[in-house]
């Protein structure tokens, strides 16, 4: 996180970690679809001729986060979420390490199709392996998994992704990115656990004059949802409701 | 353990020094607000966030330079021209800032990202609504003929303040894609950078930790090699009392023996001499390892070198019915060698080869002059290392020795092994043909110390061919020529 007190500005930075072609770069498109033009900056692909991503996707989110009275007495601060994705095939591993440098949060992409169980788990221990180099511990890190292509296949069930996650300590999110299904829920999954982490560590809330409560309706509100964020947030399985109980 | 560095550092959020005047070339900023221009005939000028002129299209408008023709006018344009360069576009950025001429000026906010980034200046212009000269401008330069101001004031271009918002929109998206594109461009490039460096970091950390291995493995086998010598010297003490005592019991010298004490003695003896002949093995490869060897190059004549070894195994080769058969021709040139080290080298070949040969078959030692210690082949086709043949040739004699056996053969995948110490291509041939698996080792550390090759070919149908090169002497023979013999 970067935070400019005499700008009035604070950078978060979440990355979409996951194997190749597991859909983090659709995630990052059907956020850009599903924000709202006032919010959002333009959506910066770095790729091969092939579709892959090269170095990285690049998502900023930019609004005014209000004051506690709700009003934008022109006081309040620019937040701005930039959110990347990694280039997923196994030889950038170095360029991964590299976005993943100072990420505030990181949300794992999988594949929920049964072949391609061992990449994402190769791939997830090469988000630990790179984040120990970083000298950062994945679990202190917010994370939540995203199981993604949900639409296909020869896909694990609900059923045994539930169970999975009862037994995991990450909130567990079903998506389709393609049809943008679960992207939102993902996305507001890991910026509660995100933010949760940044206020507590540096009473942002406090410091920014934000409301503590209202800041993810506050965000989104700027983003353009109309619906309600304790519902997206509550589509999680699993490790993430276990996690909130305890606190 | 070594420490690794650590990872090469990138600004997290890649946008820590986002400037306007980095990310777009000014020359097409400057073509910009020319076309700009050039459409709508207003004025159009680009600044950085910290005040800096990136491009400016402004044509002198004709009021403007007559009141520039007084000083006091002059003054007074300055001023706002001043102003208007430092003007804030606020919170909405978008602020009109009016002349006392009565044309205005349009501060504008580029933003970038949820930053601002510079500002666009459209103006001046005379707003649409304007029909009369305003009060201002004899009251600035009351010098001014009213006239004369007032119809080069409507010689201004004219726009509506919607008008002004619209083109500035436009002209924001297309700047908003000019720096998009540089950002884009600027990280692309940066990205790549970054990454080769840590990658060449990373492999750095690597080749760091295989040197260490590599170091430790080198000390390990300086220690090994340190504990053969001590133990095959130690073992080599007792040994030869043990080979001494059975010879003279053998030898009748403490009185004569029964025929099976006589049979029991003389295994003893044998399997002493087996004993030693591995120890010696393994004292020569540890020397040759530790580089303690002495190899004494002098002009040898490789066919004395060949009898000398001949003689030794003729008595072998004979109890095995192997035919032993050597051609070496007259007149080859003598090598740069040791001729005990090189009898060694040959009679390990030749023993090695009746130890695989069947009774009833041939094993061949010839010898001939060649030009390249590689191959063996002589000639300069199509090989790029024989360019210069000619001058290199002379430079590059040698000797070639082949021992030929029809034995069983090594398999290509073999070929680079069999000269490893202890390696035998089947280890059950150890207990077959017997053998400690020193000898070609020995073979090949002896060559390498004379500057020369060995290697494998197969000889068809069954057999194989050691091919020995080593470097022709340059000393001149000595007269009489004195054969070599075994050196002690």
């Amino acid at each position: 996180m970067q935070l400019n007190f005499a700008a009035r500005e604070v950078t978060m930075k979440l990355v979409y970690y996951g194997p190749a072609l597991s859909g983090k770069t659709t995630n990052l498109r059907a956020l850009h679809q599903l924000t709202s033009q006032d919010s959002r900056g333009r959506l910066m692909t770095l790729e091969t001729k092939d579709d892959r991503t090269l170095f990285f996707d690049m998502l900023p989110l930019v609004f005014r986060a209000e004051g506690p009275r709700g009003v934008d007495d022109g006081k309040g601060m620019s937040l701005r979420v930039k959110v990347f994705t990694v280039p997923g095939q196994v030889l950038h591993t170095s360029t991964r390490r590299l976005v993943l440098q100072g990420a505030d949060g990181v949300a794992f992409v999988a594949d929920s199709q049964i072949r391609e169980t061992e990449n994402n788990a190769a791939a997830f221990v090469d988000l630990r392996d790179n984040l120990r180099e970083l000298g950062l511990a994945v679990a202190q890190m917010p994370l939540v998994i995203q199981f993604n292509k949900r639409d296909l296949p020869g896909v694990r069930s609900d059923q045994e992704i539930a169970d999975l996650a009862s037994r995991g300590r990450e909130p567990v999110f079903r998506a389709s990115a393609v049809t943008g299904g679960g992207v939102l829920e993902s996305f507001f999954g890991l910026l509660q656990l995100t933010w949760n982490k940044l206020d507590a560590e540096h009473q942002l809330a406090k410091n920014l004059g934000i409301d503590r409560a209202g800041f993810l309706p506050m965000v989104a509100r700027k983003l353009g949802y109309e619906g309600d964020v304790a519902t997206l947030l509550a589509a999680n399985v699993g490790g993430g409701a276990k996690r909130r109980e305890e606190r | 353990m070594t420490s690794s560095s650590s990872v090469v550092e990138l600004d997290a959020n890649l946008d820590g020094r986002l400037r306007l005047e980095e990310l777009v070339h000014r020359e097409a900023l400057g073509e910009l607000c020319k076309s700009f221009y050039d459409l709508f005939g207003i004025p159009v000028r680009i600044y950085s966030s910290e005040g800096l002129l990136l491009a400016d299209e402004s044509k002198g408008q004709t009021i403007c330079a007559y009141v520039n023709s007084s000083a006091r006018g002059r003054a007074a344009c300055a001023t706002i021209v001043d102003a208007v360069k430092r003007a804030d576009p606020g919170e909405k950025g978008d602020v009109v800032h009016p002349c006392f001429t009565g044309a205005a000026y349009r501060v504008i906010a580029i933003d970038y990202e949820g930053r601002q980034i510079g500002r666009l200046i459209v103006g001046p212009y005379l707003p649409a609504q304007s029909v009369a000269m305003p009060p201002t401008l004899l009251a600035t330069e009351p010098a001014l003929e009213a006239e004369k101001a007032r119809t080069l004031l409507f010689e201004m271009p004219r726009a509506k303040s919607e008008t002004i918002t619209r083109l500035a929109a436009h002209l924001k998206a297309v700047l908003d894609l000019v720096i998009f594109s540089g950002h884009r461009a600027f990280l692309t490039s940066h990205m790549h950078l970054a990454s080769v460096r840590e990658n060449y970091r990373e492999l750095e950390d690597k080749n760091k930790k295989l040197q260490d291995a590599y170091d430790r493995l080198k000390e390990l086998d300086r220690l090994k090699s340190n504990f053969l010598a001590t133990v095959s010297h130690e073992l080599r003490t007792p040994l030869t009392s043990i080979i001494g005592y059975s010879e003279m019991l053998t030898a009748g010298i403490a009185g004569p023996l029964q025929p099976e004490q006589t049979e029991f003695v003389q295994t003893i003896f044998e399997k002493g001499e087996q004993l030693l002949s591995l120890i010696l093995g393994l004292l020569d490869l540890s020397k040759l390892e530790s580089g303690t060897m002495t190899v004494k190059l002098r002009r040898t004549e490789i066919g004395a070198v060949v009898a000398a070894a001949m003689s030794t195994l003729t008595p072998v080769a004979q109890k095995k019915s192997v035919d032993l058969k050597v051609d070496i021709p007259e007149g080859l040139p003598a090598v740069h060698g040791d001729p005990e080290r090189l009898r060694q080298v040959f009679q390990n070949l030749i023993e090695n080869a009746i130890k695989f040969t069947p009774a009833g078959a041939r094993i061949t030692v010839v010898a001939r002059p060649v030009l390249s210690g590689d191959d063996g082949v002589g000639s300069a086709e199509d090989r790029d290392e024989d360019a210069g043949f000619s001058l290199l040739a002379p430079a590059r004699a040698f000797v070639e020795v082949r021992v030929i056996d029809e034995g069983i053969g090594i398999p290509d995948r073999e070929k680079a092994r069999v000269f490893d110490a202890f390696y035998q291509v089947d280890s059950s041939s150890t207990r077959e043909y017997g053998g400690t698996g020193l000898g070609l080792s020995i073979v090949k550390r002896l060559v390498d110390a004379h500057s020369g090759r060995v290697r494998i070919e197969d000889n068809a149908p069954h057999g194989a061919v050691f091919v020995v090169t080593l470097p022709v002497s340059r000393e001149a023979p000595a007269s009489p020529s004195v054969p070599p013999g075994p050196v002690q």
